[in-house]
């Protein structure tokens, strides 16, 4: 049944999207990987609009104080086993904007996080890319366990 | 106003007034008497040390004029001005949240900006603020939970939207009381985005913050980059050189056919018509190619700096950029067809969210949103800056004042904009591109403004002769809109909320800062 599970959760992720405080800049990335160019629904990646039917959770943005806690939620609100991908510098470190008064530095200071995608803002094929290859760590994960 | 009244001319616009802080709301008044359509670009707060500086830039004929006044620090109480000009609400907020001023008689004195959990009495932006310290010491106990208060009273239902919601793409909350279908009131929550960049931009250089103010927004990011070292410029009072104004009118207006885009196609979502989406975001990537191959990058340009701009076109790219906006301009046609005979597409937009253009005027709206209400705006027609004054074009209105207006507004431009590159390259003059500048710019302070794609961008810089400045003011188009979408939506359709919000083209990274 697991196998079933990792099999479906390989061929069609869901991702859900939440900008944490980004400049818009890795978000109209993110979008234009939906549009016909890049189109990663022929990977089987849908964007979902619920926490609660997304396996793979998209951050984009140094997390502002204020999103802080609805980032926590959210990340719980996703059924198990759940995936987060950093898109951006900013979700990496905090960015151009490390160190200000309403930044946290970064997305994995408030939830746990699998892949980084560097850059300002990455470039679509780096974020296909990113997001493979978390689908490959995924596959070759033993099943019950990461 | 009497002999209170000190007029200097300089960089703070046509004119700058002087006046003692009880006698703010006199000289408003009176500016609104001369000329009904004055409203406020942007409240400038300034630490002085002992004192606070307020400078109330409002805009009368297209031009800025300054209204300078100073409050003591240890008490910082003014008389508002957003009974006589409701647009001025939010820009009172924003100052009593970083500065501390109190506005007597404000409606809503609400924090705008900073986070709910935020220490009392610490004002970020004043000079003597210690937010470190300030913020180890507070109560990290109870944290003020954003808790969905969904509950109703009566017939009145109480929708939250965001800070997570499909519709949205960056985080913002807005409570919406419902009667039945019908929207009763609009509660704005904004502040998920704010980042605190005009306090980090007195801690870089100048070089420094043009990388810094472009990521402020990163659809409109040239636009900040260009109405900041303008500003500068006009501290330094360098002379740009002509073809580095041509390049940065070229890399501009490519950023406006990006963001008026991926407007359409974001309204085709919203309004659930998902194929124009699809269509327009298709068409759209051609011009990310060309931004990606006159400045290196497809969405932060990192183009301009203090000077004039970072890369020359070559000869050889000339060609290919025309061929582009060519198909581009063709492809057009189908979209002026889709939008102005699409019946689905008309159901949802024609007729709903109406602004008049009284209503604008009084909230101070920017951009395609005022243009849409009829009301004839546009910096690069009223004083234009870099190449616009030699390039012919035309400034689009629009009487009907609905989200079809406001929508068609943006498609038009996005032909003028087509045209203006392909003016500005077949008139490319010769000569150098950038001019060297010193890294530590003299005193003085000086306002600018541009025309962004979401409407007016203002930005004041103060220098105290160093390497860093002492204060960047930023107002973005949005934070100018925003009061505009609580007029559109209240008494509205619940359903109607999505499509006019969008017309909007609301941007909170930018509004937040």
């Amino acid at each position: 049944m697991s196998k079933l599970a990792t099999w479906a959760r390989l061929k069609s992720p869901w991702v859900l999207h939440f900008n944490s405080g980004a400049c818009n800049g890795c978000d109209i990335e993110v979008i234009a990987l939906l549009t016909p160019r890049y189109d990663v629904e022929r990977f089987g990646i849908k964007l979902e609009g619920s926490p609660r039917h997304a396996d793979v959770l998209l951050t984009t943005g140094s997390v502002t104080k204020q999103c802080a806690e609805r980032l926590k939620r959210i990340y719980e609100q996703m059924p198990e086993p759940k995936f987060v991908v950093a898109i951006g510098a900013c979700a990496c470190s905090g960015g151009v904007f490390k160190g200000n008064y309403n930044v946290l530095d970064g997305v994995d200071k408030v939830i746990p996080v699998n892949v980084y995608i560097p850059g300002c803002p990455p470039k679509p094929e780096a974020i296909i890319d990113g997001v493979v290859k978390l689908l490959n760590s995924v596959k070759e994960a033993k099943p019950n366990g990461k | 106003m009497g002999s209170r009244v000190k007029i200097q001319s300089g960089y703070l616009g046509k004119a700058a007034i002087e006046v003692k802080a009880g006698a703010n709301r006199d000289t408003v008044k009176s500016l609104l008497e001369a000329n009904k359509e004055a409203g406020i670009v942007a409240l400038t707060g300034l630490d002085m040390a002992k004192k606070i500086g307020l400078m109330y830039h409002m805009c009368t004929n297209g031009v800025i004029v300054t209204i300078k006044t100073e409050i003591p620090k240890k008490n910082p109480k003014i008389a508002t001005i957003s009974d006589l000009i409701p647009g001025a609400q939010f820009h009172e907020r924003e100052a009593a949240d970083l500065f501390g001023v109190i506005f007597e008689g404000h409606p809503n004195p609400a924090r705008l900006v900073l986070p709910d959990d935020w220490p009392e009495n610490l004002y970020p932006l004043r000079k003597d603020a210690k937010i470190d310290e300030a913020l180890a010491n507070a109560e990290t106990a109870p944290r003020q939970t954003e808790a969905v208060q969904a509950e109703s009273e009566g017939d009145i239902v109480n929708i939250i939207i965001g800070p997570q919601h499909p519709a949205l793409l960056e985080p913002e909350k807005f409570s919406v009381k419902v009667e039945g279908e019908t929207v009763k009131q609009v509660e704005p929550r904004i502040g998920y985005v704010h980042r605190g960049i005009e306090k980090a931009a007195e801690q870089r250089t100048y070089l420094q913050d043009v990388y810094l103010v472009e990521r402020i927004c990163g659809i409109c990011n040239s636009c900040h980059a260009a109405c900041f070292v303008e500003t500068v410029e006009k501290i330094l009072g360098t002379e740009v050189p002509l073809r580095a104004q041509y390049l940065r009118t070229i890399i501009l207006e490519l950023n406006r056919l990006h963001s008026h885009m991926l407007l359409l196609g974001h309204a085709g979502l919203e309004i659930g018509y998902e194929t124009l989406f699809q269509y327009m975001w298709r068409d759209r990537e051609p011009v990310m190619d060309l931004t990606e191959q006159l400045t290196g990058n497809r969405v932060i340009s990192s183009a301009m700096t203090v000077g004039g701009i970072r890369r020359d076109l070559q000869e050889t790219d000339i060609p290919k950029v025309k061929t582009q906006i060519t198909t581009l301009k063709k492809k057009m046609d189908f979209y002026y067809k889709l939008f102005e005979n699409e019946p689905s597409f008309k159901i949802r937009t024609q007729n709903v969210g109406v602004l008049s253009k009284e209503d604008a005027l009084k909230l101070s709206v920017v951009g395609p949103v005022a243009r849409a209400s009829g009301i004839a705006i546009d910096v690069r027609k009223d004083e234009p800056y870099e190449a616009y004054g030699e390039i012919p074009f035309n400034l689009i209105t629009r009487d009907e004042g609905d989200s079809w207006a406001r929508l068609m507004v943006r498609l038009d431009e996005v032909v003028e904009s087509i045209n203006i590159i392909d003016y500005a390259l077949d008139h490319m003059p010769s000569g150098p591109f950038r001019v060297k500048v010193p890294r530590v710019v003299v005193a003085g302070e000086a306002i600018n403004h541009v025309e962004a794609p979401r409407g007016e961008l203002f930005y004041y810089v103060k220098s105290q002769g160093t390497a860093y400045p002492e204060r960047v003011k930023v107002r973005t188009p949005t934070f100018a809109n925003i009061p505009a979408f609580i007029n559109i939506a209240e008494g509205g359709n619940i359903a109607d909320v999505p499509p006019s919000f969008v017309s909007l083209d609301p941007c909170f990274s930018c509004t937040d800062r």
